[in-house]
């Protein structure tokens, strides 16, 4: 640690830097200003493609061989990284400034001893030998919350979970009392429960130890519950930076006010009005079970071992005409399951009674059943086929239901893009040639070219950016509402859920665990699983006398 | 690693074999050329056919056949060449004697020249001593066996040259240097493709490790690159390295029946070639499958080995 | 496809490629003699102005047999592969689109197959059938299948859990369109790719059963069978062995090349959004 306490840990001035490429040049970061002072957490906000992990890559010194750093310094508690030679920078590395990735599943050494590789870093910078090296370990384990610390040095990176592996990561991090401490979406690649609970851990370390952070993220209401200042960045700029209070209660740019309306908040509802209660429900699941993995038993003699996983188990609830109810839960908790059950492409035993017909069993599913109900993907780039034109693929649903005559077809694409806010000049293109929320429009106007009764979201939001994510939710409730189609909508976003929804049903573990309406999600008496995940959930802080609660 | 596993893959295998002995056994029945007629030519009378057939139990339907021939070859009768009229195992065996020589000496080659190539090309990609790698590898896996083998002879066998003899074999037992003289080219011509193979495969190994995220964030703690490429690249890039090795025997099984053949390597692949050409049925099957042994044993060889290397696969 | 001159493998292969395709094509015009006829007075000789790249045993000119050669070598290449890829690519498609256990079954019997080396499998079946340029092309496209069966499998597989089959299922597409449209137009690159590194192997394997006299028969000018015929008097004259075989490399190589390339410009890794 530096001796002198009023620089700042990390300070970046002027920096610009460009990739350069066979298809030209980029400027990934144009002209950055950015502090971090000691013990404080700055939060850096940007989008995919703002320059966010550039600037990341900059400051640890490991740049591609394509980068070229234009002008600027990037001063270490007050030493400029720019200067050092590559021995100095593998001094600094791991010991004055360290990085928590976002993976840890990759990014850990899959046939290295979780032990090995957290006692590494401190043979290395901290001169300890082997075994002394081994205990400092197992104590930075218990100083993150793992139980039986010892045992998990031990262990290799596939027998821990995704929060235990973090915390491993963590652990390297904070293990040679760094000046900085990267973090890098730390938590996206975990489920909602482990993540509120690496965010806990990561303010009390920080309590703890006075580290600097800079905590990268896209999401806006996670940064404002745990960075004391904030920088928005975008296109490779900062647009925005200050204390958070100040920039989330009064944001004097146009792009962070965008950003910042972007977020879902649960007290802004958007959806259409309830359905009459009264109304006969259009979908009832009754005692779905499914079952992965069952084979027949000849298969089983040739692939002993392949378990067996309940991925639903006597998940019962309806769904009423133009109703939206939302099915949250984590992963594995089987809300894809129900949703490919009641696309038809899940088996499944249990009857699912639709629009009067009942149906046990995904073969029952017939031609009417089909035509009635749509899916939309998560994956927008896995929803589309590259091979075809957009028109080919909007076209499908036309021809094969026969919703319009054969020559009104390509009136009928132009008008399915128009209400999805698409250019009809769309149509001739392929679907590498559209950005992520421009494929899910298209793959949510293919849906509603069938005129169906009901439509399933698949976590239609969870692959795209913030501000793409809240125009796609506006453009499903406005469909929705012209149309009068119910729509089941899967996610794990409980802040978007609560915008959306009429009703929520939580399912953990293949089981529905709850069901209730949209307004009684606070009460007291929901199931404990759900104030569990409604408690997890960072919403955006309401900032009131410019204090962050 | 259970019990329950090592049981599995060798159930696997057994059942790999199986179905290799049929296949060989099918192509015999299925394609024209009955093997009385291979044997008496094709001005055999109708009566010397039949005698033939009947003596050597033709008539009797296939299933009868092929279980006779699989029960005698589980009891070790491999049947008695048709030509040489000596058993097959035991012309087998000292064949097999000697192309293991040759193998294992174009394997041991191999390993030690091939592995630390491709590393060094994954090290240093894009330089020129990567492009030269991977030039001489694209070349080597571009020249047939047996274009290499004439061409090391043309050159270095030559009365003109002499350095080396242009085939036959010598015991080492007898002879060591004479050995080593002899098994020089025919190794060498194994080598070549091998060679180029390995160290391509090493090489997009080691590069696709070298790009992962735990190298990525080995080198962020700060870790001289030399401990990380011993630490962390290395042991990764090994296992599947190694499968490919095990995958190249196959290749390797190819060559060496060309490379035997030219320099008159008494091997199981030169008396392949002979016993293809004089049409000696058991003496075809016999080194067919034993060929096929010696590929299947590998492959499981090398999973074992992989499993022992890989943490994944041994706790799974 | 431009990507595919851009790298030096790609435009080195394409341009061995094209070359091998002009011999293919334009050989037996552009041969200055006839490749059969003998002129004994020059034989064995090196590169002159009269003979560019030396004569035989025979004295038969090596350039005019090379360019006709071109023909029998390259299209044996070419026909063996193409069998092998239709036929195991119909086998690994069934086996990928039906799954379960007649997939499972499927997959068994080509690893037993693939557990026989290519050259191995080769030989039995041109010794079954006869010697002969016809019988040893069916003989490598036939060893070929179970190979290419399996990468046509595995890649329907990727395929068929791709979101857009996944869409066109629940949209009750009938199967036709579900493998004729949103499948195989998807996996062909794979194949593709894969099929044309095979040809190099194809084409060594036919020239090699031309040297061990399995392959074509003489007097034809398959380039394996020119290495065959001239070993015996290959010190006198190396250049009788040396102009076919390295002439089977070149093309090879102009393969194998063009084939990685080809790989790497579908590599979705590459394509810079």
């Amino acid at each position: 640690m530096s001796a002198d306490a009023d620089t700042s840990a990390l300070d970046v001035q002027g920096y610009s830097l460009r990739y350069r490429s066979a298809d030209g040049q980029f400027d990934a970061l144009k002209s950055i200003d950015l502090t971090v002072r000691r013990g404080r957490t700055l939060g850096l906000v940007g989008e995919s493609g703002s320059g966010k992990t550039s600037l990341a890559w900059a400051i640890m010194r490991y740049l591609p061989a394509n980068a070229q750093e234009l002008s600027g310094t990037l001063l270490l508690a007050g030493e400029d990284l720019r200067t050092k030679t590559t021995r100095q920078i593998l001094e600094i590395r791991g010991a004055r400034v360290s990085m928590v990735f976002q993976d840890p599943s990759t990014s850990l050494n899959p046939i290295m001893r979780l032990g090995d590789q957290l006692a590494e870093v401190l043979i290395r910078h901290r001169g300890l030998s082997a075994r002394a090296a081994f205990e400092e370990g197992t104590a930075l384990l218990a100083r993150t919350g793992i139980r039986s610390p010892a045992e998990m040095m031990r262990r290799y990176p596939h027998q821990a979970s995704g929060g235990e592996k973090q915390r491993v990561v963590i652990a390297t991090a904070i293990a040679c009392n760094p000046d900085l401490i990267i973090f890098d979406e730390p938590t996206t690649a975990l489920d909602i429960v482990t993540a509120r609970q690496i965010l806990d851990l990561f303010t009390t370390l920080r309590e703890e130890t006075g580290v600097a952070a800079l905590y990268i993220s896209h999401d806006l209401g996670l940064v404002s519950r745990i960075a004391h200042e904030v920088a928005v960045i975008h296109q490779g700029e900062i647009v925005e930076q200050g204390p958070c209070a100040e920039v989330f209660r009064a944001p004097r740019r146009a792009y962070t006010r965008a950003l910042l309306a972007a977020v879902p908040d649960p007290a802004h509802r958007i959806g259409t009005p309830p359905p009459d209660p009264a109304t006969p429900p259009l979908l009832t699941l009754a005692n779905i079970n499914v079952r992965y993995g069952e084979l027949p038993w000849l298969l089983r003699l040739l692939r002993p071992g392949q378990a067996v996983v309940q991925g639903a188990r006597n998940v019962s609830f309806d769904v009423r005409p133009g109703e939206l109810v939302g099915v949250v839960g984590e992963s594995g908790s089987g809300k894809s399951t129900i949703a490919k059950v009641l696309a038809g492409l899940q088996e499944f035993s249990g009857s699912v009674a639709f629009a009067g017909q009942r149906y046990q069993g995904r073969r029952a599913f017939d031609r009417a059943y089909r035509h009635a109900v749509q899916i939309v993907f998560q994956n927008p780039d896995a929803s589309l086929n590259p091979r075809q034109t957009v028109a080919t693929i909007l076209s499908r649903p036309l021809k094969l239901y026969g919703t319009v005559p054969p020559l009104r077809i390509p009136a009928r694409i132009a008008e399915l893009l128009a209400r999805v806010r698409l250019p009809a000049q769309f149509a001739a293109r392929y679907p590498h040639q559209l950005s992520g929320g421009e494929k899910q429009r298209v793959a949510i106007a293919r849906a509603f070219a069938a005129e169906p009764k009901l439509v399933i979201c698949d976590e239609i939001t969870s692959s795209l950016d913030v501000s793409v994510q809240a125009s796609v939710a506006e453009l499903l409730v406005e469909l929705q509402r012209e149309t009068g189609t119910a729509c089941v909508f899967i996610t794990h976003d409980l802040n978007l859920v609560r915008q959306l929804a009429h009703r929520i049903a939580v399912m953990q573990h293949g089981e529905l665990v709850d069901l209730f309406d949209t307004a009684d999600a606070t009460l007291p008496d929901r199931a404990a699983y759900t104030r569990t995940l409604l408690d997890a959930v960072p919403t955006l802080a309401r900032i009131e006398n410019g204090v962050v609660p | 690693m259970t019990p329950g596993y090592l049981a599995r893959r060798l159930a696997a295998v057994l059942l790999v074999l199986l179905v290799v002995s049929f296949a060989v056994f099918a192509i015999t029945m299925i394609l024209p050329g009955n093997a009385a007629v291979m044997i008496l030519g094709e001005y055999a009378t109708p009566d010397q056919l039949a005698a033939v057939s009947e003596r050597l139990g033709l008539n009797r339907p296939w299933s009868v056949q092929y279980l006779d021939w699989l029960g005698g070859m589980l009891q070790g009768d491999w049947g008695m060449s048709l030509r040489l009229s000596l058993p097959v195992a035991g012309l087998i065996a000292s064949a097999f004697a000697n192309s293991a020589m040759l193998a294992a000496t174009a394997l041991v080659t191999v390993t030690v020249i091939a592995i630390p190539l491709g590393i060094a090309a994954a090290v240093k990609r894009g330089t020129r001593a990567d492009l030269a790698i991977g030039l001489l590898a694209y070349i080597g896996t571009s020249m047939p066996e047996f274009v290499t083998a004439t061409l090391l002879i043309v050159f270095l066998a030559g009365p003109e040259s002499g350095l080396f003899p242009a085939g036959g074999f010598v015991s080492p037992l007898e002879d060591f240097w004479g050995f080593v003289a002899h098994v020089m080219l025919p190794a060498g011509t194994l080598s070549l493709v091998l060679t180029a193979h390995i160290a391509r495969q090493t090489r997009s190994e080691m590069a696709d490790v070298l790009a992962s995220d735990y190298v990525r964030a080995a080198r962020l703690k700060g870790l001289a690159e030399r401990a990380v490429l011993r630490r962390h690249a290395l042991p990764n890039a090994l296992a599947p390295t190694i499968a490919v090795i095990s995958l190249d025997i196959g290749y390797l099984l190819g060559g060496i029946i060309v490379v035997e053949e030219i320099f008159a390597w008494p091997g199981l692949g030169r008396l392949l070639i002979y016993a293809l050409e004089n049409r000696d049925l058991p003496v075809i099957m016999g080194v067919t499958l034993v060929l096929a042994m010696v590929y299947a044993t590998s492959n499981l060889i090398s999973d074992l080995v992989i499993a022992m290397i890989d943490p994944r696969v041994r706790y799974a | 496809m431009r990507d595919l001159l851009r790298s030096p493998a790609g435009l080195v292969g394409t341009c061995l490629l094209l070359l091998v395709g002009a011999m293919m094509v334009l050989g037996p015009l552009l041969a200055p003699y006839d490749p059969q006829s003998f002129h004994p007075r020059a034989r064995l000789q090196g590169p002159s102005l009269a003979h560019l790249l030396g004569t035989d045993q025979f004295g038969r000119d090596l350039l005019s047999r090379l360019l006709h050669g071109a023909r029998n070598t390259v299209a044996f290449g070419l026909g063996a592969t193409a069998l092998g890829v239709i036929i195991g690519s119909i086998i690994g498609v069934t086996a990928g689109v039906i799954g379960g256990w007649i997939d499972s079954a499927i997959m068994r019997v080509l690893d037993g197959l693939l557990a026989v080396p290519d050259l191995l499998f080769t030989l039995l079946i041109v010794t079954m059938l006869g010697a002969g340029m016809g019988y040893a092309m069916l003989a490598v496209s036939v060893a070929f299948t179970p190979g290419m069966a399996r990468i046509a499998r595995s890649a329907v597989l990727s395929i068929r859990t791709r979101e857009y089959v996944l869409a066109a299922i629940a949209r009750g597409e009938s199967w036709g369109w579900i493998i004729g449209r949103e499948v195989l137009p998807n996996a062909i690159g794979p194949i593709v790719v894969e099929a044309t590194i095979r040809v190099s192997f194809a084409m060594m394997i036919g020239a090699t059963l031309g040297f061990l006299g399995l392959g074509a028969q003489p007097p034809s000018t398959e380039w394996g069978l020119m290495v065959a015929e001239a070993r015996q008097f290959m010190f006198r004259s190396p250049w009788c062995v040396a102009v076919p075989g390295v002439a089977i490399a070149l093309a090879a190589l102009g393969f194998n090349l063009f084939g990685d390339a080809l790989r790497d410009s579908f590599d979705p890794r590459r394509r810079l959004r």
